[in-house]
């Protein structure tokens, strides 16, 4: 476990007296399931298994490694390498402040956090590890876990289960949660010196012709930055233009025989392009991604769920063309009706970029400089 | 890791998908209950009022909303029976608009029938989409369905061959939904004429599917949700024991049970319209049994906008309306009820908050 | 003393009063009629902008989503207005429209034609109470 995660978690635990989490700046109260209470043995736990890279087939692959600390909980990478150094289909979203999404994953095709860390340990191109079974195992060979466990859970080894070790997981990820950027004191704190000229002028563009506020949500008293809902912005559907209707065909076939969704749209560059049509079914949703949160994004790239996108300049210009990264390349025939040129002026552009950049909060930018 | 699905688990799983109205692509027979030969698909389109600005220029978001729904009819599988397309190409009956319409809808794979809407007729008295798309009344057999096409959308007489300046001005009066002066729309004797004669070739227990833009019914006036002749259309239909009308015009959910007559709105491709019971100067009436569609948040241009594909199952019409960027729906014609009902959300305490309309 | 006071005070009173011009609030049915017909002829007017005189560049009207100005619900703001992610007022929501489906600029808040506009709104929604705030 790495030093620098020991010291987060400790000075979280002793800011939190191990329990009750007070909101950031600009967030609201972080939900927690009543199934799944607050402690500080728990959220320990979690931060140890979190960066645990024996839980993987080859001892090399972590949570931490795809999701670091010092890299705003991302690799930086446009598709993440796990196991084996094998590379999946998507990019890695950051761990903070996604204690605060109604459902996980860029398809969305897991409810919770709980949910969530199930399973890139048993995906072949992530952990790499057969079945929980045997991650469980790993965890039931060390006798600090089987203390922890039994503090915790008050089970024994043999009553350890990978749901133990999620709900673990889940609850240090709950503390990683942060607002407090130049953008929360300036908006929600009337600190009218927080943010530059070009920062607020790029809060305009935000809330009025950038159309971003509408899915990548401020609201008047704190700003979560997702709608928590799935959109085809255009990002990546050139794989499957005009062959989109034998894409799904095939994915549903495939599905109805008892596929994993889970791993076809990790190692299946095309099928992974359906999105969160691959969960619901639904024709309306293909191609449609959820919306990430933007707190942090200046540290979070690249972006787009393929990690197509290496800078923020690029993002704006995809959207400015009404998404698509050349005004001449195509547009998707499902694209979701929230999307349309922008017409933005260059001051308009380099403003908006100012703005996103005011939305890092302060542990993280420190952290991801050094 | 892959897990075993038995056959039971999956058909659970595909009517429940069904039930909450989204499409198992490859599952359209788990739909139907009792096999029968009259059991088909077709998808139906309507209202895309393409736009044209100037020179190459149509309004982008029209476009975009028939785009859409051309590139999801396509993901049917299997493949619908043929598409009825239910009227409106245009905004303003201008060639350009038809033409640049009838680009897109070319995307489509199979057969597409078509009705006459008011705007792609005024203009020019329908001569332009007569010429590219035949006769704007006719009928046609498909599985043992009599299939019947009427242009509901015509007016008075002396109003239509009146003294025009230009046919423009003409559309343009017909163009404006809330128009004071508005003009009501009719079938018409001669089409019902037409009307009686085709349906006396057939047998009183051929399920009969109408499809006209107009609802058939009077809704509101003021709007032109009405056809003036309601009544002597459907007194032709009543001898028939399965009766469905298919109309378009209203860009929103409607579905009523008159008689032994269904009756099924379609939403428009292009933009959403308010249920008339909202105009707060006027009494107004709706169908009691429809249960209306999400509100619609104008940021998303496809909300409240889509199109339907129809299940015909033994004579009678299942609609599921595919609406991106909002939730489907599906209004399947209960037997044991004998009208449509919503699969989901006919019980008052099944309502959702963005069904309310004021 | 004291009544000699008062009515000193009281004739005096009398005298401005009678030389005074006509108070505010001292308006005749007629006044009231003619008032209405000025409101009157800016509802027209807000009629016309509604049902394309605004002149979008892409020839969107606001009567082709909003047929008698319905579902416009004037009578709610101010409100959250999610389209804004803030509470707005009804002339703020109005811009938003003007901008994104008629993809034109924005008018100010208090220009004649945002006024006539409301006016118009206002007038297809008379009767129906306040409901601020309400989505």
């Amino acid at each position: 476990m790495s030093r620098s995660s020991v010291w987060l978690s400790t000075l979280l635990l002793a800011a939190l007296g191990g329990v009750a989490q007070a909101a950031p700046l600009g967030l609201p109260e972080v939900p927690v399931p009543t199934g799944n209470p607050q402690t500080g043995a728990k959220i320990g736990l979690g931060d140890k298994l979190f960066h645990d890279a024996r839980l993987s087939a080859d001892g090399k692959v972590s949570c931490s490694t795809c999701h670091d600390p010092d890299k705003g909980f991302t690799d930086n990478l446009p598709v993440s390498k796990g196991f084996n150094g094998l590379t999946g289909t998507r990019n890695a979203p950051t761990v903070i402040n996604a204690a605060y999404m109604t459902t996980l994953f860029w398809d969305g095709r897991e409810p919770d956090l709980e949910g969530q860390s199930k399973q890139p340990p048993v995906n072949p191109v992530e952990g790499g590890l057969a079945s929980h079974d045997m991650l469980v195992d790993i965890v039931r060979q060390d006798p600090e876990y089987v203390q922890a466990f039994r503090d915790v859970f008050g089970v024994e080894a043999a009553g350890i289960t990978v749901d133990h070790i999620a709900q673990a997981i889940a609850s240090f990820e709950r503390t990683v949660v942060a607002g407090n950027s130049a953008f929360d004191r300036y908006y929600f704190a009337a600190d009218t010196t927080a943010m530059s000229a070009a920062q607020v002028r790029g809060l305009a563009v935000y809330t009025g012709k950038g159309r971003c506020v509408s899915c990548h949500l401020i609201e008047q008293t704190q700003a979560l930055f997702t709608d928590n809902r799935f959109h085809n912005i255009g990002v990546g559907f050139k794989s499957i233009q005009g062959k989109e209707a034998e894409t799904a065909a095939a994915f549903v076939r495939e599905k109805r025989a008892g596929a994993d969704v889970d791993v076809t749209v990790l190692t299946r560059a095309n099928m992974s392009e359906l999105g969160r049509f691959a969960v619901s079914e639904n024709p309306t949703e293909v191609g449609s991604f959820k919306t990430p949160t933007l707190r942090n994004v200046a540290i979070t790239q690249p972006y787009m769920h393929d990690g197509s996108l290496a800078t923020l300049e690029d993002v704006v210009d995809f959207y400015n063309n009404g998404g698509r990264a050349m005004e001449t390349d195509p547009l998707s025939g499902f694209q979701s009706g929230g999307i349309r040129p922008l017409n933005l002026t260059d001051q308009e552009k380099q403003d908006l970029v100012a703005f996103m950049k005011a939305l890092t909060s302060p542990e993280f930018a420190a952290r991801a400089q050094n | 890791m892959s897990k075993s699905i038995n056959r039971r688990d999956f058909l659970k799983r595909g009517s429940a998908l069904v039930a909450a109205g989204s499409l198992p692509l490859s599952l359209i027979e788990v739909a139907f209950g009792v096999s029968s030969a009259q059991n088909f698909t077709f998808a139906y389109i309507s209202d895309s009022h393409i736009t044209h600005i100037k020179g190459n220029r149509f309004v982008r978001n029209w476009d975009r909303g028939l785009i859409r729904a051309v590139a999801e009819a396509n993901l049917l599988d299997p493949k619908p029976d043929f598409v009825f397309y239910g009227g409106d190409i245009a905004q303003l009956g201008k060639p350009e608009e038809i033409d640049h319409g009838l680009e897109l809808l070319s995307g489509l794979s199979g057969k597409v029938h078509y009705v006459m809407g008011e705007h792609d007729y005024y203009a020019d008295l329908g001569d332009y989409w007569k010429q590219r798309l035949g006769p704007d009344y006719y009928s046609f057999d498909h599985k043992g369905v009599h299939f019947v096409v009427l242009n509901s959308i015509l007016t008075h007489e002396e109003w239509m061959h009146g003294k025009w300046d230009t046919g423009m001005d003409r559309m343009k009066q017909m163009a404006r939904l809330d128009n004071p002066d508005g003009q009501p729309f009719m079938v018409g004797a001669a089409q019902r004429a037409w009307l009686k004669q085709d349906l006396d070739k057939i047998a009183r227990d051929t399920p009969v599917v109408v499809f006209s833009h107009s609802p058939l019914q009077k809704i509101h006036k003021g709007w032109n949700f009405w056809t003036d002749d309601a009544e002597e259309v459907q007194a032709l239909l009543k001898p028939f024991s399965k009766v469905t009308v298919l109309y378009g015009h209203v860009h929103q959910i409607q579905y009523n049970q008159i008689g032994n007559i269904s009756f099924n709105s379609a939403m428009a491709t292009a933009w959403p319209w308010p249920y008339p019971s909202t105009y707060s100067q006027v009494k107004t009436y709706l169908p009691k049994l429809t249960v209306e569609m999400n509100r619609a948040d104008p940021f998303f241009e496809r909300d409240a906008t889509g199109w339907q594909f129809i299940n015909m199952h033994t004579g009678n019409v299942d609609v599921s309306y595919v609406l991106p960027d909002n939730r489907n729906r599906v209004v399947a014609f209960d037997t044991s009820a004998g009208k449509p009902l919503d699969t989901q959300y006919q019980a008052e305490s099944k309502r959702i908050p963005p069904q309310t309309h004021y | 003393m004291e009544n000699f006071k008062t009515r000193c005070l009281a004739a005096l009173a009398l005298a401005v009063l009678c030389v005074l011009p006509a108070q505010a609030d001292n308006f005749t049915a007629a006044d009231l009629a003619r008032w209405q017909d000025e409101y009157m002829a800016v509802v027209g007017k807000g009629e016309k902008l509604f049902h394309g005189g605004l002149g979008s560049s892409n020839t969107v009207s606001c009567d082709q989503c909003h047929p008698n100005a319905t579902n416009v619900h004037p009578e709610t703001y101010p409100k959250f207005q999610q389209q804004l992610g803030r509470v707005a007022v009804l002339g703020e929501m109005i811009n938003w429209c003007i901008m994104n489906p008629l993809e034109s600029d924005p008018l100010a808040l208090d220009s004649a034609d945002m006024v006539a506009l409301q006016a118009y709104i206002h007038f297809e929604r008379r009767g129906v109470p306040l409901d601020p705030g309400k989505h």
